[in-house]
């Protein structure tokens, strides 16, 4: 065993300061034979728990403690550790005042009296870092003393920390700290404040350091100079002691000995001090007792409410479910999640059931879901069951737009001590890491941009990998540059947390001690955020509710909002029917953009092929279109049994019940559930427990040889047997659960229903809270295709929002480049306006906001504008109001709005209407790009039909009628670009361009990706060549085999005709030609995934709109 | 006064400490050493940053003397280069 134990160690949870990783730090001390190890992370707790169970795991006893900022004269950091279970809830509620005591910062300081007020159970440590420390360093023994003196006054237990890093002066002025702690009276003891594991990560913490403080590298910035604060063995350690203590021998043995003395004091139990693994529930209801017969008799209401109260069936499975909830002893978290979602609900914000809870009664009849799992055949077990452990998940989707104010409802309801929001690390990857480093070298901003945009969102630790591997990187040189070296030091921030961030759903729900068991900071929009992530609030056995904003939720409530804004009636969502032909028609057509998850060209392939007539359709439909089905190829046998072209097989005739649904396709987590319940009648919980572990590699086997021995022994042959394992073996892992795709089928289907009976409404919706993959202006295309006249922005009729003029749809304010909220509320009330006079002085909006306006025709239709005013008198205008001078205070009338014409106001002022020339259409969609980010008046590509028709265009809507294999040119606006996991391993890039009469979907495979892999994330507007593919149905797309730029060909076009622009078109482009490379990941079950599959592609985001039709 | 030299010398050193130098023809013997540390290189200001390596210097403050005379001399040890060098002296 290793003597020395060390008490200060910084994980990578010390945010842009520590390097190791807490599991690599409690491997290292284990491999040294140290029995215990303290986590003392700066600032917070965020690694704690992860440390706790790193130690467990490498059998070392656990010591936590946080390292804080000091307020005061002195300044400087102090370590606490915490002994035992009253100390654990002092340093919660340390770290909780740290943060929550001043203004919301990553690096709290707290005044000495703080820690003093928590100080039972803690124990201080004062170094050369803390005040006593900086007194002594600069000679003031005398200051050093009284700060001491101080410090043991308030703070109870403290120790002198003598640290030696071997910096110039560091040994003398540990000697002199060590001789105060012996004049005082104060124990020492020795650490080593460990940053990092090996001497060799020492570069990471100087761009680490330089990060944090936003400076660039240089010496005096920097913390560690030395490399010495890496995890040393003890017998290092005792050199380290002999440098500061001299040749006495004694003094090096009492320095071990009071750090071994204060790390026993200090050592947690995690389940008896911290309670970890142990559930803590809230307390709202009473006890067990009494919550379980409160859920009791709230359930039989429900099966009154839900019309079961006489059947048998449902008695029957509630009477089960309640007994498996009684078991584990969880009444109370129904209880308290079905009060969640009626409060949501009572503020009228739309609210569903999501994931595996929608398959629980309970939750049904409750009222927590609406979704009835006796009708979709769902089952309690993948939710809850006897066999899995820890707490079930219940998922709330609300509206995205309202998400805060449901948090703020829960908070309100049950107070901030029993509530806090669940919070996430955001870690180093490729184009952070770029960043940060980029700036601590002092790269130019423009330059760090450039260089992080080249690359996909690949981690950190890939971008050596990505720069070899990548056609559109390769041929950027960056590889050659002398950038190389730090894109090696960039890779080393791989998986670093970089700063903690609110968790998007997550919610702790629990009793008044909730803040002795988790440290609380505040997010950025003042909510209270536990430090703990979600895998942490799981192993705390604290009760998580994840409330989902859902975009889809909130466009559709504000459809609804719209249909009865105009007097259309009230629609009420959940009671239209599930049968509606021309919807599920619409679906079958795949013209599906918009709708909930159906939209994607992947699944509009699959819709189009599948054709869908029932939810129970669209539930499959879902489950289907998943990596592991796609790549599993189940999809081509289910397809084949559906439409009739292979009979329905069983792998048993008495499977039948379980997947007759889906052909005979094992397609849901509940089937395999079922066919193992049915082969070896073990029950549905032991069935489910079994699922589990058949999906992990490591106890597959140890499933197989259960599952053989249970089914033969129920009687079935040999054959039968292997033939059912086989099935089991090859889509077990990849099922999906039925009661989440149950769950995802109603918004799909509600989507889809309101796209096909309410589609201006639907589009306004989409429109405004943009839910799904494409950019808005590929949605406003779509629109137009569906008969919707898309109204130009006008400042008297636009609202915030995509308001509903039947039968068209109105441009929203809040499309509008650089437009504040403030704007948009102002321009609201203020209607109506008679002149751009009145409008100017009353709006009071900023000067390119209104230019903006001008541009776009906001002004067009006013009555004070004359019709011979262009939009470019307009701005001219506004720059001349501008330039008149202030406008008037609010509540003064202004001049001439009392003038019986409403046309005086344009003659105040110089610009004469019609002066300057009209807009051309090209210069209108150009801007309507810029100011907006969509082509509005019409669309981008009719500013090419005159290219297109030299090219020999052929446009999406004649694609159909092309013969399979034919070659052909297509162009349009990129829409979407992925690169989702495929089933050969391989890297395929899918484009989707839009142009005016439909979408084209475009593959291209490796081996064309060196010449085209650049210009596709690269450019917006392509022109592709390709063969065509018929995919089964409707569906048509190409298999890519060039492309171009199009503004590019255009501008080759008109300098050389039509001549140059062949010669532009046959140009090699740069780089070798072979694709993407890289060793793809290889599966358990042999199939072959790319590195860089389903990875967003390098360039900015394609919703950035296309530009360059007029330059 | 200290004086500044940079001449290399040669060293024995007994686990890692010096205990013997040679400095322009003269042995030295180190009597006591005063102080001990090291830094590490500014690895970001070269041409092709790389940054793999913390490659050490290693300084010894140390008293020492060809005779009877001691002084105080200042030892660096490069560790890229393995070479030592009396940087400055107190004598």
């Amino acid at each position: 065993m290793d003597p020395f134990i060390h008490l200060r160690a910084a994980s990578s949870y010390s945010l842009r300061y520590g390097v190791a990783r807490p599991d690599a730090l409690a491997a290292q001390a284990a491999e040294f034979g140290m029995d215990a190890l303290a986590l003392t992370d700066r600032d917070g707790l965020y690694g704690a728990v992860k440390h706790l169970i790193a130690c467990r795991k490498y059998d070392v006893r656990p010591i936590v403690g946080v390292d804080l900022g000091l307020t005061g004269d002195g300044g400087g950091r102090v370590a606490a550790l915490a002994a035992g279970g009253p100390g654990w809830a002092s340093l919660c509620r340390l770290v909780t005042a740290a943060h929550l005591s001043g203004p919301r910062t990553a690096h709290p300081a707290v005044a000495p009296e703080l820690i003093a007020e928590h100080a039972a159970g803690l124990a201080v440590l004062l170094g050369p870092g803390s005040d006593v420390g900086q007194a002594v360093a600069a000679r003031r023994p005398d200051i050093a003393a009284a700060r001491l003196a101080a410090w043991r006054e308030q703070a109870g237990e403290v120790v002198i920390e003598i640290v030696n890093h071997q910096g110039r002066g560091d040994a003398h002025l540990a000697a002199r700290l060590l001789a105060l702690a012996r004049r005082a009276g104060v124990p020492a003891v020795l650490t080593n404040a460990v940053r990092y594991l090996d001497p060799g990560d020492q570069p990471v913490t100087h761009v680490l350091d330089a990060a944090r403080k936003l400076v660039p590298l240089h010496r005096r910035h920097l913390e560690d100079l030395t490399g010495q604060a890496y995890f040393k063995s003890g017998k290092e350690m005792v050199q380290v002691a002999e440098a500061v203590c001299g040749p006495d021998r004694d003094a090096v043995a009492e320095l071990f000995r009071q750090t071994r003395r204060l790390a026993e004091r200090c050592v947690l139990d995690p389940e008896t001090d911290v309670g970890l693994w142990r559930p803590h529930l809230p307390d709202g209801a009473g006890d067990a007792m009494t919550a379980h017969s409160i859920l009791t008799a709230r359930c039989a209401d429900g099966l009154a409410r839900r019309g079961y109260d006489r059947d048998a069936r449902a008695g029957e499975r509630l009477g089960h479910e309640l007994g498996i909830i009684e078991r584990r002893g969880l009444a109370a978290y129904f209880l308290v999640v079905a009060d969640v979602a009626a409060l949501i609900r009572s503020y009228g914000i739309r609210c569903a059931i999501r994931g595996s809870g929608a398959g629980c009664l309970v939750n049904y009849l409750l009222g927590i879901g609406d979704l009835d799992p006796l009708e979709h055949g769902l089952l309690m077990e993948r939710f809850l069951s006897d066999s899995r452990e820890g707490l079930p998940d219940i998922d709330l989707d609300v509206e995205s737009a309202r998400r805060l104010e449901a948090y703020r409802a829960i908070f309100d309801r049950y107070g901030e001590g029993r509530v806090a929001c669940v919070s996430m690390l955001e870690t180093y990857r490729a184009r952070s890491a770029i960043r940060d480093v980029g700036a601590a070298v002092g790269l130019p901003p423009a330059e760090i941009d450039a260089i992080a945009k080249a690359f996909p969102h690949v981690r950190a630790r890939q971008l050596g990998a990505a720069l070899r591997d990548l056609p559109e990187l390769r041929g950027s040189g960056l590889a050659h540059s002398r950038l190389a070296g730090l894109f090696r030091i960039a890779e080393r921030l791989d998986g670093l947390p970089r700063h903690v961030a609110l968790h998007p759903c997550g919610l702790l729900l629990s009793d008044p001690t909730l803040r002795d068991r988790t440290p609380v900071e505040r997010s950025l929009l003042g909510f209270p955020m536990s430090q703990y992530d979600k895998d942490d609030v799981e192993e705390m056995g604290l009760l998580k509710l994840d409330v989902i904003g859902v975009r889809m939720q909130s466009a559709m409530a504000h459809a609804v909002a719209e249909i009865a804004r105009v007097g259309e009636g009230r629609l009420d969502l959940e009671a239209i029917p599930a049968d509606d032909e021309p919807t599920y028609e619409m679906i079958r057509s795949s013209r599906t953009l918009g709708c909930f998850q159906i939209e994607s060209p992947g699944q509009r392939e699959l819709v189009a092929k599948m054709g869908p007539r029932t939810m129970g359709d669209l539930v499959i439909d879902i489950s289907l279109f998943r990596p592991g089905p796609v790549n599993s190829d189940m999809v081509t046998p289910f397809l084949d049994s559906r439409h009739g072209r292979r009979a329905v097989e069983y792998p048993h005739p008495e499977l039948a019940g379980a997947l007759a649904e889906s052909n005979g396709v094992v397609v849901f987590h509940e089937q395999v559930l079922r066919i193992i319940d049915t082969m070896t009648g073990c029950g549905l919980s032991t069935a489910e427990w079994q699922r589990r572990r058949l999906a992990d590699p490591d106890t597959k086997e140890d499933v197989a040889a259960w599952f053989r021995d249970e089914a033969r022994r129920a009687g079935y042959d040999a054959a039968a047997v292997d033939r059912v394992w086989d099935v089991l073996s090859a889509f077990g892992a990849f099922g999906f659960c039925k009661a989440h795709a149950a769950a995802f089928a109603r918004p799909t289907y509600q989507s889809a229903w309101l796209k096909r009976h309410h589609t201006a409404a639907f589009f306004a919706g989409v429109l405004t809270h943009d839910p799904g993959m494409y950019p808005k202006r590929a949605i406003l295309d779509d629109a137009r295709h569906f008969g919707i006249p898309i109204l130009p922005l006008d400042v008297n009729r636009s609202a915030a929002t995509w308001r509903v003029e039947p039968p068209g749809i109105r441009v929203a304010l809040a499309e509008v480049k650089g437009i504040s909220e403030a704007e948009v509320a102002r321009i609201v009330a203020g209607r109506p306006y008679v002149s751009l006079g009145d409008f100017w002085q009353r709006a009071r909006v900023s000067r390119p906001v209104a230019e903006r306006l001008a541009l776009v025709g906001a002004f067009d239709a006013l009555p004070g504008v004359p019709a011979s005013a262009s939009r470019r008198d307009l701005m001219c205008q506004v720059g001349a109001l501008d330039r008149a001078g202030g406008r008037l205070a609010t509540g003064q009338l202004p001049l001439g709005t009392d003038d019986a014409d409403p046309a005086a106001l344009w003659y105040d002022y110089e610009v004469p209407a019609g002066e300057l020339p009209r807009m051309t259409l090209p210069e209108i969609i150009e801007t309507e790009l810029e100011v907006l980010g969509m082509d509005v008046s019409a669309h981008v590509l009719s500013c090419y039909e005159d290219l297109l028709a030299e090219l020999g265009a052929v446009r999406a809507r004649d694609l159909p009628r092309c013969p399979a294999r034919s070659r052909v040119l297509v162009a349009g606006v990129k829409v979407a670009t992925q690169t989702p996991a495929v089933r050969s391993g391989q890297r395929i890039i899918f484009a989707t361009v839009d142009d005016a009469t439909g979408l084209v979907d475009a593959t291209f495979f490796e081996s064309v990706q060196d010449r085209c892999a650049a210009t596709v994330f690269g450019s917006s507007l392509l022109v592709i060549e390709g063969t065509v593919r018929r995919a089964g149905g409707h569906a048509v797309s190409l298999n890519a085999t060039a492309c171009w730029d199009l503004p590019r060909l255009r501008a080759a076009w008109l300098a050389g005709g039509a001549g140059g622009m062949r010669a532009a078109m046959a140009a090699p482009p740069d780089g070798r030609r072979t694709g993407p490379r890289g060793t793809p990941i290889i599966y358990a079950n042999g199939y072959r995934l790319s590195p860089y599959a389903d990875i967003t592609p390098a360039g900015a985001a394609v919703a950035k709109p296309p530009s360059g039709l007029t330059a | 006064m200290s004086r500044v030299y940079g001449d290399p010398i040669d060293v024995w050193t007994v686990e890692g400490r010096p205990v013997r130098f040679v400095w322009r023809g003269r042995l030295y013997t180190v009597r006591r050493v005063l102080e001990h540390w090291v830094t590490t290189r500014d690895w970001w200001r070269e041409q092709h940053p790389e940054a793999e390596t913390a490659t050490e210097r290693e300084f010894w403050r140390v008293e020492a003397a060809p005779g009877d005379e001691v002084g105080v001399y200042e030892l660096r040890y490069d560790a890229a280069t393995g070479t030592w060098m009396l940087s400055r002296a107190w004598d």
